[in-house]
């Protein structure tokens, strides 16, 4: 007896010894700590699918924060909701040796709702835990158990999702019954085992001693470089709704069964929509006279409960009250058009997200809901929730993607219109008079279409001098005083602004010696440029095309003449096109500038490329041109 | 008195005039749901002309109760609001939040809530509810409900009203009273009924004036059907035609200049009761500090302190020795939870240093603590920071939400703020820069303000020693040494950066052209110093050509490029919070065969007092040139008459340091 309590003792020892070693920051291998700020030592995520509405998942972590800007990585957050509970709370705190600091108790643990922007109402709450420490590295241990009580997807497991952070141990266990089919995706060369455990199979990803990736600008993600695992349920129940999301197909039927028969409108709101379209002849005329009374009548107010982060609210409610969120607001529209005779289609759609994946059906893929109206010859797609732009123009976010167009037969991949870049144009004219002490009277004009029209609606509807405030800050003129601004959309029904500024700038030609230089390209310089990598990893991309034509006039003030001006340039790349030149007629000098970017997803090995295209347009956009004394 | 409440006393006199009113009408009279036809047309004119929404008024009312419940009296606010709204941007005044607060089995409660949604629809008024499932309640944390109502049925020309009555068992600040928003407001009232048991300060600011009415009234209320007839105190306010608060740069908050009353108990004389004052001078104000458990009884909780203050002095016994050792003690072992608090959060420093974190009252009482266990003198000093605004001047204390600590050794005062490990003596966190602060006496019981003005300037010198090439590359040395809030945002910089190479990059974002090689940082963790940073540094794109000219700007990356004050007046003060220097000096050897043209003059520019310059000095030698750029601005604050001469300067700056230096090549 007194040898086997010896032996324990001894043990006990041991384990302690080992536990207080565990964490020692001098243990990481220096490949890891290179370049990273946040090192995950050892990640454990499980997740066991009970049946079709219930699972657990239990997660630990153990992560060391390396210097200041790992702090942001220095948290424990988990969200929840009527549909799950957090329980099992543990976290610890160790010091750069991996002796234990702390343990936190329950009471350290905060809990707070979790409202996204834009959402007045919605019931996912958060618990968390901000670990602070005043001496760098150390490291942070937590662990907690999530059930689930109502499903609607599975974990990803991405434990390097972004920059600085290395993996020195991380692993996902999935454990699903047999008779449960499901499907996962996962990055190129992670192996997959399996096991089978009594009546569940155990699916296990795991990776070791992954260096960080440096910050690179204009990514798209790690997800080439970084291991990861989505997974996701081919039938699952929510919120007393069961659904069977094999594919799009079938993800699509389901929609369709929970928002339809919720196109019923009242008498009265039928009699009004009747009356409004009586004398419109095509379809294209009701569709717009109808959009005009949505946005004109309703505003977006968010209200996500359930299911009801799914199901769309009734027409007949939202007529009642005249708000509703996305989907509501697209129903909504839909039984407006049904009442007019013409049928449309609800779409669910990832809004500045990437298009839905064709092969792989699941409900993590979208974030909105617009509404598409098939006609023969020309589909019109609405974004029901702006209260501002024409009919049929869905914005950038909206555009150019596949999307579900929800359908009476099951869901159906299409895909958005496209803006083009030369169609998101801004045309600029602007005059310049200059004078000999250096001042000048400039009036610009300027049309901003499609996505550009977007990104400048905002001027559109501010008060005038938040708007004055604005312009003056976003001009790169010196010393300007404004003498009128004005911004108009002509036609409401196409996304077209027009802007007209009539200003003075008080020294706009800089001296050197007894020579005037002029900056050539007053309004639109690309003052900047992007730094080369060696060995870029991630893809990149420019998200935004768009075309910007500039000309401007200049009048040479009295007294000067040309001295110096600048050779024509014409840049041209599979990123886009520049070309700049400088024409001196009489007294004037016309700069015409033009520079398109082509939107596209580009491999890591064309950067460089992009930086060499973007040097020689700084460069082009800063030349001179000099004045002198005509003696 | 401060200069700077003496500064914004004097804007409000100024305030008044531009915004005088007639005699006030008599308080006007709404009724809820009575809307007027004419209400429908209502629109304004000049600055707000294109307001998205007008408050077509405000009226609010605030009385006491006895709470049947408790016996105890409840604070009552009543308001009654229309809004006209005219373009969407207005929608949002058709959604109302209100937070709740609750602590223990104290509570604020919404006792009713009436909202309606008007439109005119054939030139018939017709009304919209607030439904039931339009309400709701977020339970934010344990503390805090936010209620939110959604009004049905809201286009462009549809009036809002809101009518609510909320009732709070917290009567020591009571609601404040805004007469100012961003939209236009064409009447505003507060009334306040405050019976003769309560005594509160009252705090007006803003520009708008209020016509203030004072009277006593009598009130009978009832408790077990008995009535207790009291003289109570009735405040009145009223405003009309109020214009929208448009924000503007470089302020310390809106909060400092929108127009709004606020009030803060200072006693309770209760018959038959203890006489109870708060806060009604500063010496009551230091009393109930002193007990309280969270700041007083905090600081004189001193067993711990005692058991670490050996290992942290190690036998030192010099005063300013002891108390940096102190302050880096506590600076490195507490880290800040990013909050700002005049009370700690825990009742006892152990728990502190245990916890090794906490707010900013833990971090600096625990520091307060220790200096007093080793029998430095040091006091408390109550800050307002400038994300909360400017204290009013008068005895309030919940006008606070700070507090630092001020040392004395010898003859020398020296501020410390221990929240962030950067921090030295006498440079306190940034959002402290509010001007002055209440030193706390907490022996005697009194209080004085200090100021907590900056008074060093800022210095920031870049130095350069180039030799430009004839392919028009500069190539040479860089220099950079950064004091006081510069060099802390330089260290914070740095610091916050995955490692060095990264902060390279994020330095050289903005500076096209520049390569670095041999970086160096000296002084990075000798915080009483200068930091200090070398570099080879090589250019290109900077020195262009045209023709047989070769030019560039000398200033380089330096170069102030935009005039920060663009627009052409302003009615705030601009407040930098702390004064400044830039010194820039660069010489530049240029190659044989390159022949100076013309060369920029040598200017100087003073601001009126001295209270700002700029001097550009250009000097040439044989194949040498060197020109040396300095801004200073020497104080932290100008009016809004000083403004002109800030524009004007930075005009001449963006102009001289736009010029060019021009060779010509042979």
């Amino acid at each position: 007896m007194r040898r086997s309590i010896l032996f324990i003792a001894a043990l006990f020892a041991f384990a302690k010894v080992t536990a207080q070693g565990i964490y020692d920051v001098s243990k990481i291998p220096a490949n890891l700590t290179h370049n990273a700020s946040v090192i995950i030592r050892n990640e454990e995520l499980i997740y066991e699918v009970k049946d079709q509405g219930t699972a657990v998942q239990t997660y630990k972590t153990a992560m060391t924060i390396l210097n200041k800007n790992g702090e942001s990585s220095s948290r424990m957050s988990e969200y929840y909701d009527k549909f799950s509970s957090i329980s099992n709370l543990k976290a610890s705190l160790y010091d750069e040796k991996g002796n234990k600091i702390k343990d936190y108790k329950n009471a350290d643990f905060k809990d707070k709702s979790a409202v996204s922007d834009g959402t007045l109402y919605q019931d996912d709450r958060i618990k968390y835990l901000d670990f602070l420490h005043t001496s760098f590295p150390y490291t942070i241990e937590f662990s907690y158990t999530v059930d689930y009580n109502g499903i609607l997807n599975y974990p990803t497991w991405y434990p390097a999702s972004t920059w600085d952070i290395a993996i020195e141990k991380s692993n996902y266990t999935f454990k699903i019954p047999e008779t449960i089919t499901f499907k996962y995706m996962k990055s190129k060369g992670l192996n997959t085992d399996s096991l089978k455990v009594k009546d569940k199979i155990n699916y296990k990803w795991n990776c070791e001693n992954i260096p960080a990736a440096e910050f690179e600008a204009m990514s798209i993600g790690l997800r080439n470089i970084m291991p990861w695992v989505n997974v996701a349920p081919n039938e699952f129940e929510f919120d007393h709704s069961k659904a069977n999301i094999e594919n799009w197909k079938n993800l699509g039927s389901w929609i369709f069964n929970l928002s339809n028969g919720g196109q019923v409108l009242p008498e009265v709101a039928k009699a009004k929509i009747q009356s409004l379209v009586k004398d419109a002849k095509t379809p294209k005329e009701k569709i717009k006279i109808l959009y005009n009374y949505l946005q004109s009548n309703t505003r977006y107010v968010g209200v996500q409960l359930g299911i009801g982060g799914f199901k769309p609210i009734t027409a007949e409610r939202v007529s009642a009250v005249n708000y509703s969120d996305c989907k509501g607001l697209s129903n909504y529209m839909k039984a407006l058009l049904q009442e007019a005779g013409i049928k449309s289609n609800l779409v669910v759609i990832g809004n500045g997200l990437p298009s839905l994946n064709k092969n792989y059906a699941s409900m993590n893929q979208a974030n909105h809901m617009i509404l598409c109206v098939p006609l023969e010859k020309d589909t019109t797609w609405l974004e029901c929730t702006s209260p501002y732009t024409p009919a049929g123009f869905i914005g950038n976010d909206n555009s150019n993607r596949t999307v579900l167009l929800v359908t009476e037969e099951g869901g159906k991949l299409v895909q958005t219109p496209t803006y083009t870049p030369s169609s998101n144009l801004q045309h600029r004219n602007a005059k310049v008079m200059l004078d000999e002490e250096g001042s000048a009277n400039i009036n610009i004009e300027t049309q901003y279409k499609n996505a550009q029209y977007e990104d400048h609606i905002g001027l559109l509807l501010m008060e005038p001098t938040d708007r004055r405030k604005r312009v003056m800050n976003t001009l790169s003129i010196p010393n300007v005083q404004i003498a009128t601004l004005n911004i108009t959309q002509p036609d409401k029904d196409s996304p077209i602004l027009h802007e007209q500024i009539e200003l003075k700038s008080s020294q706009l030609l800089t001296k050197g010696g007894d020579k005037l230089f002029l900056t050539l390209n007053l309004l639109n310089r690309q003052e900047n440029t992007i730094t080369a990598l060696e060995a870029r990893k991630t893809f990149f991309s420019i998200k935004y095309g768009y075309k910007d034509e500039d000309e401007i006039i200049y009048t040479i003030p009295k007294g000067y003449k040309v001295e110096f001006m600048p050779k024509d340039i014409a840049i041209e790349s599979e990123f886009g096109k520049y070309t700049a030149k400088v024409v001196a007629k009489d007294n004037t000098l016309v700069y015409t500038r033009t520079h398109m970017m082509v939107n596209a997803i580009y491999p890591p090995e064309k950067y460089n490329d992009l930086v060499a295209f973007y040097k020689k347009i700084y460069q082009a956009d800063k030349q001179k041109g000099i004045l002198a004394k005509i003696d | 008195m401060n200069k700077r409440t003496a500064l914004m006393l004097c804007l409000l006199v100024i305030g008044t005039f531009s915004f005088a009113q007639e005699k006030p009408t008599k308080p006007k009279t709404f009724k809820y749901g009575k809307i007027s036809l004419e209400e429908f047309d209502t629109k304004v004119s000049g600055v707000d002309s294109a307001a998205s929404a007008i408050a077509l008024f405000d009226v609010g009312k605030g009385y006491f109760e006895l709470s049947p419940k408790t016996g105890d009296f409840v604070y009552v606010f009543e308001r009654h609001t229309r809004y006209k709204i005219i373009n969407k941007t207005g929608y949002d005044y058709a959604n109302l939040e209100l937070q709740f607060y609750k602590q223990n089995t104290d509570e604020t409660k919404l006792d009713y809530m009436e909202a309606a949604t008007y439109n005119l629809e054939g030139g018939k008024i017709v009304p919209s509810k607030l439904s039931k499932d339009a309400k709701f309640s977020e339970k934010q944390d344990k503390n805090y409900t936010l209620k939110k109502f959604a009004l049905p049925n809201v286009k462009e020309g549809s009036i809002v009203e809101y009518k609510y009555r909320i009732s709070s068992d917290f009567i020591f600040t009571l609601r404040s009273w805004y007469f100012q928003r961003a939209i236009p407001t064409l009447y505003s009232e507060y009334d306040i009924t405050i019976p003769e048991y309560y005594k509160y300060k009252v705090n007006a600011a803003g520009y708008v004036y209020l016509n203030p009415t004072r009277d006593i009234t009598n009130q009978s209320f009832f408790i077990n059907g008995q009535a207790i007839n009291l003289q109570s105190v009735h405040l009145h306010y009223q405003a009309e035609n109020i214009p929208g608060l448009k924000q503007e740069n470089y302020i310390t908050t809106m909060e400092d200049y929108v127009s709004k009353v606020g009030f803060e108990l200072s006693s309770i004389t209760i018959p038959g009761q203890v006489y109870r004052e708060f806060t009604s001078s500063w010496p009551k104000i230091v009393k109930g500090l002193k007990d309280e458990e969270n700041f007083g009884s905090f600081i004189n909780k001193r067993g711990h302190s005692k058991t670490i203050l050996k290992d942290i002095l190690k036998g030192e016994t010099k005063p300013d020795t002891v108390m940096q050792l102190i302050f880096d003690y506590v600076k490195n072992n507490i880290k800040w939870n990013d909050d700002y608090n005049m009370y700690t959060s825990e009742t006892n420093p152990k728990t502190i240093f245990e916890k090794k974190t906490g707010n900013t009252a833990d971090i600096n009482l625990c520091l307060l603590n220790l200096l007093t266990e080793a029998n430095i003198t040091a006091s408390p000093v109550l800050l307002s920071t400038r994300g909360n605004g400017a204290h009013p001047g008068m005895p309030m204390l919940t006008e606070f939400n700070n507090v630092i600590i001020q040392a004395e050794i010898g003859d020398k005062m020296i501020l410390l703020d221990a929240t962030d490990k950067d921090h030295t003596t006498d440079l306190i966190a940034y959002n402290n820069l509010n001007h002055q602060g209440l030193k706390v006496n907490l022996k005697d019981e009194n209080a004085t303000w200090i100021s907590t003005e900056e008074n060093r300037l800022s210095k920031r010198n870049i130095n350069l020693m180039l030799t430009l090439s004839k392919e028009n590359k500069l190539s040479g040395k860089l220099y950079l040494a950064s004091t006081h809030y510069e060099a802390l945002n330089r260290r914070d910089k740095y610091r916050s950066a995955t490692n060095e190479t990264d902060f390279l990059k994020s330095y050289k974002t903005d500076k096209p052209g520049l390569g670095i090689q041999n970086y160096k940082v000296q002084d990075l963790d000798n915080l009483n110093a200068p930091l200090i940073e070398t570099m080879d540094v090589m250019l290109e794109d900077n020195v262009e050509e045209a023709g047989n000219l070769a030019y560039f700007t000398p200033l380089l990356f330096e170069r102030t490029k935009e005039n920060p004050f663009k627009l052409e007046e302003r009615k705030f003060p601009v407040d930098f919070a702390f004064p400044t220097e830039e010194n820039y000096r660069i010489t530049v050897d240029f190659p044989k065969g390159y022949q100076l043209d013309k060369t920029p003059k040598n200017e100087k520019i003073i601001v009126p007092n001295d209270v700002a310059s700029f001097t550009f000095i250009f000097a040439a030698e044989e194949n040498k040139i060197m020109i040396t750029s300095k801004i200073s601005i020497k104080k932290a604050t100008f009016s809004p008459e000083e403004y002109y001469d800030l524009k004007e300067l930075f005009k001449n700056i963006v102009r001289k340091q736009a010029e060019q230096i021009v060779f010509k090549k042979s």
